[in-house]
C-alpha cells in the first residue's frame, strides 16, 4: 500500500519542469497564427501545416521525456575545495539502456556554477562531465538535488527534471597568506624528518597483518590477500619527526571564526612544508600531530567544521 | 566547394528547409518575379558558403525595412495581394539571414521565416507537389533544430554518437508526421470563414476559357500536359482515344483582333435545356464531368452537340455545395460561382443539325478594317462549289490543304488574320477558325467561332482532356442548323507534348486527384463518416464462394498488427540480449546498496567503504553491520570466499534492523 502510494505520489508530482525557449515562443505564436488561420479560411493545407506543428510539439514532448527519464546522475566530489576558488565539480551520468541527447547539469542549489554539458549519453557507458563551481564560503555545504535539463529535439522546449542527489561538499577555509605561529623553531628539519615525501604509512614495510574491521581498504595486500584467502592489510614504519599542535578559538563567531580558521590553514600548510608535525586544538576536537596530506586534509575538514556544530 | 564540405550538419538542413519553404510559395506561381530571381541566388551563396551580409547588419536590416515598406505600400495601394506580400517579405527575411553569419540565432530566424512561407504556400496553393515540400521543409527544419541543440559549445559528436542522434531524428521525424496526418484528420473543420481565398490553380494549366478570343497571341497551352477536366461517358465509347469535339463557348462578334459574344445572360437555374433531341439519333451521350482547378473558369464544356445541363456542384474549401447553372443564348452555359472543383452532367447528341439556333445579327458582320484581299482569296477557295454547305466544306478543305500549322507566332500584330493568310501563310487553330468564318460571312454564311477541346483519352473509368487539347473551330448556320467546320490541320488539334510527358504526368494527375479529394477537400462531412466507419466497421461481406475472404481494410489492419507484433518480438528478443550474468558478490552489493537507500543513505555519490568509514566515524547504529558486509564482499569478490545464503541473509538482515 505505501509502495502503491509512493507511486501515485511520483506520478502526481514527476519533478518535471517545462519551460519555452525564446524560439519557442515564437514557434508557439506562429501556431497559434496558422491554427486561427487554418480555423478562419478553412483552409485545409493550413490545417495540415497546423497538424504537423502540434505533432511536433507532442513529439519534443515525447523526446524530451525519454531523454531525461531513467537517468542517474552522481556528483564526483572533488577531493579539496577552498572557498572562494572555482574548483572542479564533475557529474557521473548514466542511464540503463537508451540514449539521452544535450544533457545540461548544474546544481539546484547555492553553489553557483554555469552547468556541465553532456551532448551525448549511451545506455550502459556512463559519461563524466564536468562544470566550474565556486563556493563563497568554508564550512559543510548540503548539495540536496541536480538539475537535469534538455531542449531536445527541436530546441522549443527545454525540461528540467530535478534529483534528489544529497551530498556534503566541505568548504575548506580560503587560502592566504599565512604568519608563523609563535614559539616554532625555524631551524631547518633534520635528516629526513622534514621531508614531504615519508609521509604516515609509507615507510618501509613493517609488517602483514590481517586487516580490521572498519580498517581502510587501501591497506589491502591484493597479492596476499588472494593467496591467503583472506583479507591481509599492510603496515608500515613511521619516522620521529617535530610537532607543533596549533588551536583555535571556538569561542569565537563570524567573520572573526573565519578568519582564524584560514590563518590556521594557513600555517598548517607553512609547517607541514618545512617538515612539521602539526596538530590542531579547537574546542572539544583534538587532533594529533601529524603530516602528509590526508593529515593535512583532516586538519582543514575540521577547520572548515569549526562553528557549524559539527567539530568531533 | 570547400565551405560546402566543411558546413556543419546543421547549416545544410537549415538550407534545404528553405528551398523547401520557398518551392512551396513558389508552386503558386503568384510571388514576384524579382523574389523569385532573388532566392535561388542566395541558396547557391548560402551553400557555398559565402556570406556577404556577415557583419553588416544595421545596413541590410534598414534595406530590408524599406523594401517591405515598399512591399505593404504596394498592399495599401491595392495593387499587391496582402499574403502575395507577406509572403514576398518572408522570402526576403528568409534570405538576409542565408546571408548573415551562421549563428545559431540566424538559422532558426530561417526556420522560423521558412514556417511563415509554407504556411503562405498553404494559403495561395493547392498542388499535391505541396505535399511534398512540406514534408521535406518539416524533416529537413527537424533535422537542423536538432543539431543546433547539440551543437552547444561547439561540442564535437563522434560517429557513434552521430549515429545514435540520426536514428533518434529519424523516428522523431517519422513520428512528426503521423501524428501531423493524424492532428490534420481529427481536427474539427468548424471554419469561420471570414477571410476565405480561392485556391490558386498552381503552376501550368488554365485553359484560356475567357470571354474574348483575341487572336495573335501564342500557343503556350497546346503544349500543357495537365488535365482540364475528366469526364465519364455513359455509354462508355469503349476507346482509347475519344478524338471528340467539347463546346466550350461561341463567338459571334469580330472586331479585326479579337472576338467577342453579343449574347447576355439569363437567370441562373438548376438545369439548362439546350436543344431537344434530335429524331436522328439512336440515344443521348450522358457525361458526369469535374472541371480542375487548372481549367480556370467556369464555362462548362460538354461534347458536340451538348443538349441539357444539371446536378451543378461546386468544390470548395468550405465543403460541396450546389452550383446554379447560368445560360446563355447561343447555347453557353456556366456556372454561377466560382469553385475549386466544378461537376455537372450534361448530355449531348452526336446527330447533325440538332443545333438549330437562330444566328444573332452579329454572324453575319464583317469587321470594318477587313484586308481586302480576303473576300477575293475566299472566292478563289470556294471556287466551283454552288450550295451553302458545298462553299462551307470547300474554304474547310482548302484552308487546311493550303497553309501550315505552327505554335510559333510573332505576338501581337496590326492585322492578324492578314498576317496569317498572307505573309506567315501558317497559324493555329484560332487563326484557321477566324478565317474560315470570316471568308464564310464573305459568301453570305453566318458564321461563329467556337472554343472548346479536341481531344480525350481513357484514364480508367473516365476521360481526361487536357489543357493542351484546347481548341478553336467555326461553325456555320446551313439550312437551317449550325455545322461545324475545323480547318485546322489534324496535327495542331490535340495537345502537342510528347507521348511520355503524357503518360508521367496522367500518373501526377492521378495523384493530384487523390490529394485534392482526400486532402484539399476534405471536410467536416468527411470527419463525420470517418468517425461513422470506425464505429461502424464494415460487415464481412456475404459471398456464395466457399473461401474466406476478408472484408475491406482488413488486410492492412493484419498487416499492421502483424508487424507491431513482430516489433514487440524482436524489442523482447534484443532486451533479453542485453541481460548478463552477473557476480554473486555484485549483487549482494546491489543488495546492500538497495537497504542502504532504503534507509536514506546516500550510496550513489562515494564509494561503500568511505561511507562506511564516515558512519563508523559518526557511530551509526549501521557502521558496524555496514563493515561487517562490507568486508564480506571483498572476500567474496577477491578472496576467493564465496558467500553462503545464510551468511548472506544474515548480513543483510543487520543492514535492515540497526543494533542500538
Amino acid at each position: 500500500m505505501r509502495g502503491l502510494l509512493a507511486r501515485l505520489r511520483r506520478a502526481l508530482n514527476p519533478g518535471r519542469i517545462l519551460r519555452i525557449t525564446p524560439v519557442g515562443r515564437i514557434y508557439l505564436v506562429l501556431t497559434i497564427g496558422i491554427g486561427v488561420g487554418a480555423l478562419n479560411t478553412g483552409n485545409n493545407l493550413l490545417y495540415l501545416v497546423l497538424g504537423l506543428l502540434l505533432g511536433t510539439i507532442v513529439v519534443s514532448g515525447i523526446l524530451s521525456e525519454r531523454v531525461i527519464w531513467d537517468l542517474e546522475v552522481r556528483r564526483l566530489m572533488p577531493d579539496g575545495v577552498f572557498a572562494d576558488e572555482p574548483f572542479p565539480l564533475r557529474y557521473e551520468v548514466r542511464r540503463k539502456r537508451g540514449q539521452a541527447f544535450a544533457l545540461s547539469i548544474k546544481e539546484s542549489g547555492s553553489i553557483a556554477s554555469p552547468g556541465a554539458w553532456a551532448p551525448v549519453v549511451v545506455g550502459g557507458q556512463p559519461v563524466v562531465v564536468r562544470t566550474t563551481a565556486t563556493a563563497p564560503r568554508r564550512g559543510p555545504w548540503a548539495l540536496q538535488a541536480i538539475e537535469v535539463a534538455t531542449s531536445f529535439p527541436f530546441g522549443i522546449f527545454e525540461k528540467i527534471r530535478t534529483l534528489r542527489v544529497s551530498d556534503t561538499l566541505l568548504v575548506y577555509p580560503r587560502r592566504g597568506f599565512a604568519c608563523d605561529p609563535d614559539g616554532v623553531d625555524r631551524t631547518p628539519p633534520r635528516g629526513d624528518s622534514g621531508s614531504s615525501r615519508h609521509r604516515d604509512g609509507t615507510a618501509d614495510l613493517a609488517d602483514l597483518r590481517e586487516l580490521a574491521v572498519g580498517e581502510d581498504a587501501r591497506r589491502i595486500h591484493w597479492g596476499k590477500t588472494a593467496t591467503t584467502g583472506k583479507l591481509i592489510g599492510v603496515e608500515r614504519e613511521r619516522e620521529e619527526r617535530r610537532q607543533v599542535t596549533l588551536s583555535v578559538d571556538a569561542g569565537l563567531s563570524g567573520e572573526e571564526l573565519d578568519r582564524a580558521c584560514e590563518d590556521a590553514a594557513g600555517q598548517t600548510a607553512l609547517l607541514l612544508a618545512r617538515g612539521y608535525d602539526v596538530g590542531l586544538d579547537v574546542g572539544r576536537r583534538h587532533l594529533r600531530p601529524g603530516h602528509g596530506a590526508p593529515h593535512e586534509r583532516r586538519i582543514l575538514s575540521a577547520l572548515a567544521l569549526v562553528g557549524f556544530g559539527d567539530e568531533r | 566547394m570547400r565551405g560546402l564540405v566543411s558546413r556543419p550538419p546543421g547549416l545544410l538542413s537549415r538550407d534545404l528547409a528553405a528551398l523547401s519553404a520557398f518551392g512551396a510559395v513558389a508552386l503558386s506561381g503568384v510571388l514576384p518575379l524579382p523574389v523569385l530571381i532573388i532566392f535561388p541566388i542566395v541558396f547557391v551563396l548560402s551553400l557555398l558558403g559565402v556570406r556577404p551580409l556577415a557583419g553588416r547588419r544595421t545596413v541590410s536590416v534598414i534595406v530590408l525595412l524599406v523594401i517591405g515598406v515598399g512591399l505593404f505600400a504596394a498592399v495599401a495601394l491595392s495593387t499587391l495581394d496582402l499574403v502575395i506580400a507577406a509572403v514576398s517579405f518572408a522570402t526576403l527575411v528568409t534570405s538576409h539571414r542565408m546571408l548573415a553569419e551562421p549563428t545559431p540565432q540566424a538559422s532558426r530566424q530561417v526556420l522560423l521565416s521558412g514556417l511563415l512561407l509554407v504556411s503562405g504556400g498553404a494559403a495561395l496553393t493547392g498542388e499535391a507537389l505541396f505535399a511534398l515540400l512540406l514534408t521535406t521543409f518539416f524533416l529537413t527544419a527537424s533535422w537542423s533544430l536538432a543539431w543546433l541543440v547539440l551543437a552547444r559549445d561547439e561540442a564535437v559528436l563522434a560517429g557513434g554518437e552521430r549515429q545514435a542522434v540520426s536514428r533518434q531524428l529519424v523516428v522523431g521525424s517519422l513520428t512528426t508526421l503521423l501524428l501531423g496526418v493524424g492532428f490534420f484528420v481529427v481536427f474539427p473543420r468548424l471554419s469561420w470563414n471570414l477571410a476565405n481565398r480561392r485556391g490558386s490553380p498552381g503552376l501550368g494549366g488554365v485553359t484560356g476559357m475567357s470571354d474574348t478570343v483575341k487572336l495573335g497571341g501564342g500557343g503556350d497551352i497546346k503544349t500543357s500536359v495537365r488535365v482540364a477536366f475528366r469526364a465519364e461517358l455513359t455509354p462508355n465509347p469503349g476507346v482509347d482515344e475519344l478524338r471528340a469535339y467539347w463546346v466550350g463557348r461561341h463567338f459571334d462578334s469580330f472586331d479585326g483582333s479579337e472576338w467577342t459574344s453579343s449574347q447576355r445572360p439569363l437567370t441562373p437555374a438548376g438545369t439548362v435545356v439546350l436543344h431537344r433531341a434530335s429524331r436522328r439519333s439512336l440515344g443521348q451521350l450522358s457525361q458526369d464531368i469535374e472541371l480542375t482547378p487548372a481549367y480556370g473558369s467556369r464555362t462548362l464544356v460538354a461534347i458536340d452537340t451538348p443538349t441539357f445541363f444539371a446536378r451543378g456542384r461546386g468544390v470548395s474549401v468550405a465543403g460541396t455545395q450546389p452550383m446554379p447553372l447560368v445560360h446563355v443564348p447561343g447555347d453557353q452555359v456556366f456556372g454561377a460561382n466560382e469553385a475549386n472543383t466544378t461537376t455537372y452532367m450534361a448530355t449531348s447528341d452526336g446527330a447533325a443539325g440538332v443545333d438549330q439556333t437562330e444566328p444573332s445579327p452579329a454572324a453575319s458582320g464583317l469587321p470594318a478594317g477587313l484586308d481586302p484581299r480576303v473576300a477575293p482569296l475566299a472566292d478563289e477557295l470556294a471556287r466551283g462549289a454552288t450550295t451553302p454547305l458545298a462553299i462551307a466544306r470547300q474554304l474547310e478543305q482548302e484552308l487546311k490543304r493550303r497553309y501550315d500549322y505552327t505554335l510559333d507566332l510573332p505576338g501581337d500584330v496590326a492585322d492578324p488574320l492578314a498576317d496569317f493568310l498572307f505573309v506567315r501563310r501558317a497559324g493555329h487553330c484560332e487563326d484557321f477558325a477566324t478565317a474560315l468564318s470570316l471568308m464564310l460571312r464573305l459568301k453570305g454564311i453566318p458564321s461563329r467561332l467556337t472554343t472548346g477541346f479536341f481531344g480525350g483519352e481513357r484514364a480508367g473509368a473516365r476521360y481526361v482532356v487536357r489543357a493542351g487539347d484546347a481548341h478553336a473551330w467555326a461553325e456555320a448556320y446551313v439550312d437551317g442548323a449550325w455545322v461545324r467546320l475545323d480547318a485546322t490541320p489534324d496535327q495542331g488539334r490535340a495537345a502537342s507534348g510528347g507521348r511520355w510527358a503524357a503518360l508521367v504526368a496522367q500518373s501526377w494527375e492521378q495523384l493530384e486527384d487523390w490529394w485534392r479529394s482526400r486532402v484539399v477537400d476534405y471536410s467536416f462531412q468527411d470527419q463525420l463518416s470517418f468517425v461513422r466507419s470506425l464505429a461502424r466497421p464494415p460487415a464481412i461481406a456475404q459471398t456464395q464462394s466457399s473461401t474466406l475472404s476478408l472484408p475491406d481494410g482488413s488486410a492492412p489492419r493484419a498487416v499492421l498488427v502483424a508487424t507491431g507484433l513482430a516489433m514487440l518480438g524482436v524489442g523482447v528478443w534484443l532486451a533479453s540480449r542485453r541481460r548478463q550474468a552477473s557476480h554473486p558478490a555484485a549483487d549482494f552489493l546491489a543488495e546492500i546498496e538497495r537497504r542502504l537507500e532504503a534507509r536514506g543513505l546516500d550510496v550513489r555519490s562515494q564509494p561503500l567503504e568511505e561511507l562506511s568509514h564516515q558512519l563508523s566515524l559518526a557511530q551509526h547504529p549501521l557502521s558496524q553491520p555496514l563493515a561487517q558486509a562490507c568486508r564480506r564482499y571483498l572476500e567474496a569478490r577477491f578472496a576467493g570466499r564465496p558467500l553462503t545464503p545464510a551468511e548472506r541473509s544474515t548480513l543483510l538482515a543487520g543492514l535492515e534492523t540497526p543494533r542500538r
